[in-house]
C-alpha cells in the first residue's frame, strides 16, 4: 500500500462508542452526519480491495461495534482529503480530513458522506 | 384485527406479514395491557402524523391540546430522547476511540430542559466537537440539523428535498427553537 487512494478502493469507519453504536442510527435505518464529526480526523481504514467479509473479520481483532463502508470516491467527489497514516497495530489506518487546510469535515461534507455510508455490521 | 397471545406465539410469521402488510393486529392482555403490532411503514407514519399535528398545534396555539394519540407518540419520543441524553451523560473520556471529552453534566441538563419544552421532538445525537446535534426530517423529506454547543446560538444546516443547502443560526432557548422548527414544518 502507498500513500494514493483510487476512487474505487473502499473505506470502513468503525462507530463509537462501541458498546452503543444505536447511538448514531436513524430511525429511517440510516446514520447519522454526527458520526463524522471528528476535530482531530475522521480515522478509518482503508479497504485495500480485500472483500468486506475479510475486512470485517480484521477489524473486528481491533473494533467491537459497527462498521460503516464507503468509497474513496464518496470522499473526492466533495473535496475531502484522504492521508494514509498506518501505525504499529494497524497497517491500514487512514483519517478523512475536510481539506488540506481543515481537519474537521464541514457539515455538507459529513451530511453527504452519512447518506452514502453503508451499514455493514 | 384481534389475536391472542397464544395464537400470535405459534403463528408469529403470519402475524407478522399480516402487520407488515398493513393491518394491525391487537393483542389482548390482562388487566387491559393489550399491545398492537404493526409495521415499521406504519410506526414512522405515525410518527409523521404526530409530528404534523404538533406543528399544527403550534402553530395555532394550542401546545397543550394536542389529540391523544398524537401526545402519546410524541412523549414516547421525549422519553427515548431524555434517556439517551442520560446515556450520552454517561459516555467517558475518549469515548469515541480519538480522545473525544466527556460531556459536562451541567450541559447534558441544559440540553435535556431544552428537549422537555420542544414540541415537535427531534433526533439527536452527540458530536466529538462536544455538541449535540438534532436533526428533523419533514414530510417533504427536508432535513435539517441544530448543532447545539455552550453558545447562545446554534447554528442550523438544511438540505432541502431538491437538494439545496442553506445556513442559519437561532437563539438556544425553547421558543426560538420552536419557532424554527414549526416554520421547517410549515
Amino acid at each position: 500500500m502507498n500513500d494514493t487512494f483510487a476512487g474505487d478502493e473502499k473505506l470502513y469507519r468503525a462507530v463509537f462508542p462501541p458498546d452503543i453504536a444505536q447511538m448514531y442510527w436513524r430511525k429511517d435505518g440510516t446514520v447519522s452526519s454526527a458520526a463524522f464529526a471528528d476535530p482531530k480526523g475522521l480515522s478509518v481504514d482503508r479497504g485495500n480491495y480485500k472483500n468486506d467479509r475479510e475486512v470485517l473479520t480484521d477489524m473486528s481483532t481491533r473494533f467491537i461495534g459497527s462498521i460503516l463502508r464507503i468509497y474513496v470516491k464518496n470522499c473526492v467527489d466533495i473535496g475531502c482529503l484522504i492521508r494514509y497514516l498506518p501505525s504499529g497495530k494497524n497497517p491500514y489506518h487512514s483519517e478523512i480530513h475536510g481539506s488540506d487546510r481543515a481537519v474537521l469535515l464541514s457539515k455538507q461534507q459529513r451530511y453527504y458522506l452519512s447518506k452514502k455510508a453503508i451499514i455493514l455490521s | 384485527m384481534i389475536a391472542k397471545q397464544i395464537e400470535i406465539r405459534s403463528n408469529i410469521k403470519k402475524y407478522f406479514d399480516l402487520a407488515y402488510e398493513g393491518d394491525a393486529v391487537i393483542v389482548p392482555r390482562k388487566e387491559n395491557k393489550n399491545v398492537v403490532i404493526i409495521s415499521e411503514e406504519e410506526y414512522s407514519r405515525l410518527n409523521e402524523i404526530a409530528r404534523l399535528s404538533a406543528y399544527s398545534d403550534v402553530a395555532q396555539g394550542r401546545g397543550t391540546d394536542m389529540s391523544r394519540s398524537s401526545d402519546v407518540v410524541s412523549s414516547s419520543v421525549k422519553a427515548d430522547n431524555l434517556k439517551k441524553l442520560d446515556a450520552i451523560a454517561r459516555l467517558k473520556d475518549d469515548w469515541n476511540g480519538n480522545g473525544a471529552k466527556a460531556f459536562e453534566k451541567s450541559f447534558i441538563s441544559r440540553i435535556q430542559k431544552l428537549i422537555d419544552q420542544l414540541q415537535i421532538q427531534p433526533e439527536i445525537f452527540p458530536t466529538a466537537l462536544q455538541t449535540i446535534q438534532l436533526e428533523f426530517d419533514n414530510s417533504r423529506r427536508d432535513h435539517m440539523e441544530i448543532e447545539i454547543g455552550d453558545d447562545k446560538t446554534a447554528e442550523i444546516f438544511v438540505v432541502l428535498y431538491n437538494g439545496e443547502e442553506y445556513f442559519d443560526h437561532v437563539a438556544v432557548t425553547a421558543n426560538a427553537l420552536n419557532r424554527k422548527v414549526a416554520q421547517f414544518y410549515e
